[in-house]
C-alpha cells in the first residue's frame, strides 16, 4: 500500500512539475538507460515545429489510396511529411494511445459512434476549427449530427464513410426469401447448427441479441431475454470471426452459410463471383466511420489534412477500395459509378434508413457488456 | 544394409513431419499464383500479376526491409548476449543461480500484450518517446529466452576437459572461448540465431505497440489489412522468401558440385 | 590465488551483466508497474482508476471462470508439449544421424514455414482441414465420404496448429543434443550386445535430456501463453488463458484486471520454469554427465 501511494505521489508530482525529470531519473535508477537508448532518436516525436502529422488506420488498399490521393498532394502543398500507421483493430489502437505520450498519434480512422464517445470521455477530445475544414460541406449532415449528441458544438473528428452490418448468408443453402422473413432470427436458427457464425464483437452481439428479442437496439430493457439470445447463437456457431479476412473465408469456403457481416466485404465477394445474399433487417445495425484528431496534435496541421483526406477524389478512391460508402452527401458530389453501387449507400443523401448506436446509451453499458460477453463467449 | 530397418521408420516418419510443416505454406505458395484477389480455392487461374505488383510496392517492400534489418539485429545481439549468459549458468557456480535461471526464461512467461503495455508505460512515465533501437531491445528481450536455452542445453554436453586442456596450454579464456569452446557450440548458436530471427521476423503483439511512427514490419502490415483482406502480394512474399531461402542453397550446392566436377575432368584431362 | 579466486567469483556476473540489464530494464521494472496496476480499479469510462484495491486479486482468484480456464490452457499447453515430443524426436534424430545430405539445409527448411506469417499460415490451415479443403476433396474424390467431413473449430484443431507452431523448436533443441553426442557410444553399447532400441534408451535418449527437457519447456510455456491460435483455429469454448488477459486490456481497457491475470499466470508458468530448473534443469543434468 505505502509503495503504491509513493509512486502515486511520483507519478502526480512528475505531472506537476514538481520534481524535474533528471531527479526523477536518480529516482528510479535503471531509466537512466533506457533515456541512452533512445537519445539520438529522441527529437523525432516530441518535435513540435510540426514538421509532420501523424496518421493511424487500416493498411492495404486502404492506406495506398489516401498515400496516394491525399498524403502526398498535401506534402506537396504544405511541407508537412505524413507518417502512417496501421493498426488492428480499434481496440489496440486504443490501448496504444493510452499508453503513449501527448502528442504523438494525430489523426486516426476510427469507429465513429462508439471511439468518438470513448475517446471524447477519456479526454482525448480536440476541438477542430471547423472553418479550416471547407470539404465539411460537403459531408451529409446526418453524420455530423450523431457527434452533437456526445460532444455538443465541439467536433473532435468528421465523418469519413459508413457502412452496416447486415446478414450474410450463402444463397445455395438459404433463399432470399428465407432470409428476409426471419431476419436477424436466422442467426439463432436451430437448422444451421455449425453453420452459423458470428463476429467476436461484443456490441454487434448484443445490437442483433436485440432485434432476435424484438427490441429496440438502442433503447433494451430485457437484458436478460438479450443475453439468453447471445447464448442461444453460441451454442450453434461453428466459430466467432475476427477480422474482415476471415469473415470472406469462412462464407467462400462454406464453412458457414449463414453470418452477420460487414456491408463493404460482403460486397467484395460477390463482386469475387460468391453466390451471397445480404440483407439489412428492420433496424438493422448501421455504422460510420470519422477520421479523430486526438487532443494534444497540431490543430491547423491536422484541419488542413483532413480537408485533403475529404476531397472528392480522395474519398472516392478510398471509398473503392473498401466497399463502404464515403461520407459525402450524393445531393452535392457525383460520386462516380461504382459507389452507387455499394451497398448501404443511400442516394438520398439523408440516411434515413439506417439506424446508428446511441453512444450514450451504449457506452453506458460498456463495461458490463464487454466483460459479461467476454465469458458468455467462452461458455460461460 | 548397415543401417538398422528402424532407421527406415524414422525416414518415412520424419518425411511425414516435413510435409506436415510445409503443407499450410504449399497453400501459400500456390495462392500466390491465383488469378483472383481473394484467396480461396479452387484457383481462378494462373498468374503473376501478385509478384509484379509487390515488386512495386513500396510499403510491403520497406516493411520486409524493416523486419529483414530488425530480425537480423535481433539475432545477432540476442545471441551474443544469450552465449554469454549461457557461459556463466552452466560454467560456473554462484548464489542465486536458480533464481536468475528463471529470470532469463522470464521474458516468455508474462503474457507479450502485458509486457508490451507495461513496457509502454514505464516509457510514458520516463517521457521517453518510441523508437527503433527500442522496439530492437524489445525484441532481444523476448528472443532471449529462446538462445540461452537452447545453448544452454548443449553446452552442458561440452566436456570442461577440452576447455581445461586448452587452458592448461597456455590459452587464455578467450582464446579458449573462440578456438574451443564456440565451435563446439556452434550448432546451438545457429539455432538460436535463427530462433531469434524468426521469432523476431514474425512478432505481432510486441510491434505493434512498440513500433515508433513510419516503421511498419510484414506482420503489422498484415494484421492491418486483416479488417480489408489480405492482399495476394503479401503469399508472394511469403513465395519469393521461401524460393530464396530453399533455392539459393540449392543452387550454391548444385554450382559447387558443377565446378568440383569441371575440375576433376580438368584435372584428368591430357594437357 | 584470492585474486583469481575472485576474479572467478566475478566472471558470471560479468557474462551475465549484459543479459540482466536487459531483462532487469525491459522486463522487470515493466512488471513492477504491472503489480501496482493489478491493485488499482478500472475507471467507468475505461481509464485508470488509482485507488488501492483487492478486487482484481479476489476475483481472479476467487472466480471458477479463470480456474478453468487455466486448467483448460494447461491441458492444451501439456497435450501440444507431448506430441511435439513425440514427433520431434525422431526427425530430430534423423537430421543429426543421416549421412549425405546437409544437415543445415535440413534445419533450415524446418524453420521455413516461419517466412510465411504466423497469422496467413495459421488461417491457410482452412484450405486443407476446411469442408472445401484439400484433405475433404481427396477424400470425397476416393469416395471414403460422401459429405465433408467438419474438421475445424474445435480443441483438436487447437492443438494441431500449437504443435505446428512448436514442433521446430522442439525439434532443432533436442537436435542441438543429439548432435553433441558421440555416436560411438550407442555403437559401443550395440556391439557389447545391447539391442539397437536398449543402446538407444540407455546411452542416447539419457545424452539427450538436456535438448528434449529444454523444447519441452519452450513448448509448454509458449503453448500456455498463445492467443492467437486459439482465435483462429479454436470454436466458441476454446479460449485459453491469454486470450482473458487480451479480453481485459484490449477490449475491456479493464488494464488492472489484465494485470492481476497475467501476474497469475506468470506465477504458474514461473512455478513450471522453477520445477524445470531444480529437477530437470541445468544443475541436476550437469551432475549427471558428470
Amino acid at each position: 500500500m505505502d509503495s503504491t501511494k509513493r509512486y502515486e505521489r511520483l507519478r502526480e508530482r512528475l505531472g506537476n512539475g514538481g520534481l524535474d525529470r533528471r531527479q526523477f531519473f536518480t529516482l528510479v535508477g535503471a531509466a537512466g538507460l533506457a533515456y541512452g537508448v533512445q537519445m539520438p532518436f529522441a527529437s523525432r516525436v516530441k518535435a513540435q515545429d510540426v514538421s509532420e502529422v501523424r496518421f493511424d488506420g487500416w493498411g492495404g488498399v486502404v492506406s495506398e489510396a489516401f498515400r496516394d490521393k491525399a498524403f502526398d498532394p498535401y506534402t506537396d502543398k504544405t511541407g508537412v511529411t505524413v507518417v502512417d500507421g496501421t493498426f488492428g483493430s480499434g481496440d489496440e489502437y486504443l490501448a496504444r494511445v493510452q499508453a503513449s505520450q501527448e502528442g504523438e498519434y494525430n489523426i486516426a480512422h476510427l469507429s465513429g459512434v462508439f471511439d468518438y464517445a470513448r475517446y471524447y470521455n477519456l479526454g482525448y477530445a480536440s476541438n477542430l476549427n471547423r472553418a479550416n475544414i471547407p470539404n465539411l460541406d460537403l459531408v451529409i449532415p446526418k453524420l455530423v449530427d450523431v457527434y452533437s449528441a456526445v460532444s455538443g458544438d465541439e467536433l473532435s473528428c468528421v465523418p469519413f464513410d459508413y457502412g452496416t452490418t447486415g446478414i450474410a448468408y450463402n444463397r445455395k443453402y438459404i433463399s432470399d426469401e428465407e432470409a428476409k422473413e426471419k431476419g436477424a432470427k436466422l442467426l439463432i436458427d436451430e437448422a444451421y447448427k455449425g453453420k452459423i457464425g458470428g463476429w467476436s464483437d461484443w456490441r454487434t452481439r448484443m445490437w442483433y441479441a436485440a432485434l432476435q428479442t424484438d427490441q429496440d437496439p438502442n433503447g433494451a430493457t430485457d437484458v436478460d431475454a438479450m443475453w439468453d439470445a447471445v447464448r442461444a447463437h453460441r451454442d450453434l456457431v461453428l466459430k466467432y470471426w475476427t477480422s474482415g479476412a476471415e469473415l470472406m473465408s469462412l462464407l467462400a469456403e462454406e464453412e458457414i452459410y449463414v453470418t452477420e457481416g460487414w456491408s463493404g466485404r460482403i460486397y467484395a465477394l460477390q463482386e469475387q463471383g460468391h453466390d451471397i445474399g445480404y440483407i439489412d433487417p428492420p433496424n438493422g445495425f448501421g455504422w460510420q466511420e470519422c477520421m479523430f484528431v486526438i487532443k494534444g496534435s497540431p490543430m491547423a496541421e491536422c484541419e488542413e489534412l483532413l480537408n485533403f483526406m475529404l476531397a472528392p477524389e480522395t474519398s472516392i478512391a478510398v471509398a473503392e477500395a473498401q466497399n463502404y460508402p464515403p461520407a459525402l452527401d450524393p445531393s452535392k458530389v457525383d460520386l462516380g459509378s461504382k459507389i452507387p453501387t455499394l451497398p448501404a449507400f443511400d442516394p438520398s443523401g439523408t440516411l434515413s434508413g439506417l439506424t446508428f448506436a446511441d453512444p450514450n446509451y451504449w457506452n453506458g453499458n460498456e463495461a458490463d457488456w464487454s466483460k459479461t460477453f467476454g465469458r458468455v463467449q467462452k461458455g460461460y | 544394409m548397415r543401417k538398422p530397418t528402424g532407421f527406415t521408420w524414422i525416414t518415412l516418419w520424419t518425411i511425414f513431419v516435413y510435409l506436415f510443416m510445409f503443407l499450410p505454406i504449399g497453400v501459400v505458395v500456390l495462392l500466390s499464383f491465383n488469378a483472383s484477389q481473394f484467396g480461396s480455392f479452387p484457383m481462378t487461374g494462373f498468374s503473376l500479376q501478385w509478384f509484379g505488383e509487390l515488386a512495386t510496392n513500396d510499403a510491403i517492400i520497406r516493411a520486409f526491409q524493416t523486419s529483414a534489418l530488425l530480425g537480423i539485429l535481433t539475432a545477432i545481439i540476442s545471441t551474443t548476449i544469450g552465449v554469454l549468459a549461457s557461459l556463466a549458468m552452466v560454467r560456473y557456480d554462484f548464489p542465486g543461480k536458480t533464481t536468475i535461471s528463471t529470470l532469463l526464461i522470464a521474458p516468455i512467461l508474462v503474457p507479450e500484450v502485458v509486457l508490451a503495455v507495461a513496457l509502454l508505460l514505464f516509457l510514458q512515465l520516463m517521457n521517453v518517446p518510441k523508437s527503433f533501437p527500442l522496439l530492437l531491445m524489445g525484441h532481444v528481450i523476448f528472443t532471449l529466452p529462446f538462445v540461452v536455452l537452447v545453448v544452454q542445453a548443449r553446452l552442458i554436453g561440452v566436456r570442461r576437459d577440452y576447455e581445461e586442456a586448452a587452458m592448461s596450454l597456455g590459452a587464455s579464456p578467450i582464446q579458449t572461448f573462440f578456438r574451443v569452446t564456440l565451435p563446439l557450440i556452434m550448432p546451438a548458436v545457429m539455432a538460436g540465431a535463427l530462433f531469434a530471427f524468426t521469432i523476431s521476423f514474425d512478432d505481432i503483439t510486441g510491434t505493434l505497440f512498440w513500433k515508433p511512427g513510419g516503421v511498419e514490419t510484414v506482420p503489422t502490415q498484415i494484421f492491418a489489412m486483416l479488417r480489408n483482406s489480405i492482399s495476394p502480394e503479401i503469399n508472394a512474399l511469403g513465395t519469393v522468401m521461401i524460393v530464396l531461402t530453399v533455392g539459393l542453397p540449392l543452387l550454391g550446392l548444385a554450382v559447387m558440385r558443377q565446378v568440383s566436377a569441371r575440375q576433376g575432368a580438368q584435372a584428368g584431362a591430357p594437357a | 590465488m584470492a585474486s583469481i579466486e575472485q576474479a572467478e567469483r566475478r566472471a558470471p556476473w560479468i557474462l551475465l551483466s549484459p543479459a540482466l540489464t536487459a531483462v532487469g530494464l525491459l522486463l522487470l521494472v515493466p512488471l513492477v508497474f504491472v503489480l501496482v496496476y493489478s491493485f488499482w480499479l478500472r475507471s467507468a469510462v475505461g481509464g485508470i482508476d488509482a485507488t488501492f484495491s483487492f478486487n482484481n486479486w479476489a476475483e481472479v482468484l476467487g472466480d471458477r471462470f479463470y480456474r478453468d480456464i487455466l486448467l483448460q490452457t494447461i491441458k492444451i499447453a501439456l497435450i501440444t508439449t507431448v506430441v511435439c515430443a513425440l514427433a520431434g524426436y525422431p526427425a530430430a534424430y534423423f537430421i543429426a544421424r543421416v549421412k549425405g545430405v546437409n544437415r543445415g539445409f535440413l534445419l533450415l527448411l524446418l524453420m521455413l514455414p516461419f517466412w510465411v506469417s504466423y497469422i496467413i499460415r495459421t488461417m491457410s490451415w482452412i484450405n486443407i482441414l476446411g469442408v472445401s479443403g484439400a484433405v475433404n476433396s481427396l477424400l470425397q474424390a476416393m469416395g471414403i465420404v460422401t459429405d465433408p467431413i467438419q474438421m475445424l473449430y474445435n480443441e483438436t484443431t487447437v492443438v494441431l496448429g500449437l504443435v505446428h507452431y512448436l514442433l521446430p523448436f522442439m525439434i532443432l533443441n533436442i537436435y542441438v543434443s543429439l548432435d553433441g553426442i558421440d555416436t560411438t557410444l550407442e555403437d559401443a553399447a550395440h556391439s557389447l550386445g545391447a539391442t539397437r532400441w536398449q543402446a538407444f534408451t540407455e546411452v542416447t535418449l539419457p545424452l539427450s535430456m538436456p535438448g528434449l527437457g529444454a523444447g519441452a519447456l519452450l513448448c509448454f510455456v509458449l503453448g500456455a501463453g498463445t492467443y492467437i491460435t486459439p482465435i483462429i483455429l479454436g470454436g466458441p469454448r476454446d479460449a485459453m488463458f491469454a486470450n482473458l488477459v487480451f479480453d481485459a486490456i484490449i477490449t475491456q481497457l479493464d488494464w488492472p484486471l489484465g494485470a492481476a491475470l497475467s501476474l497469475a499466470l506468470l506465477v504458474v508458468l514461473g512455478t513450471v520454469v522453477v520445477v524445470y530448473n531444480r529437477f530437470a534443469g541445468l544443475g541436476q543434468l550437469a551432475k549427471g554427465l558428470g
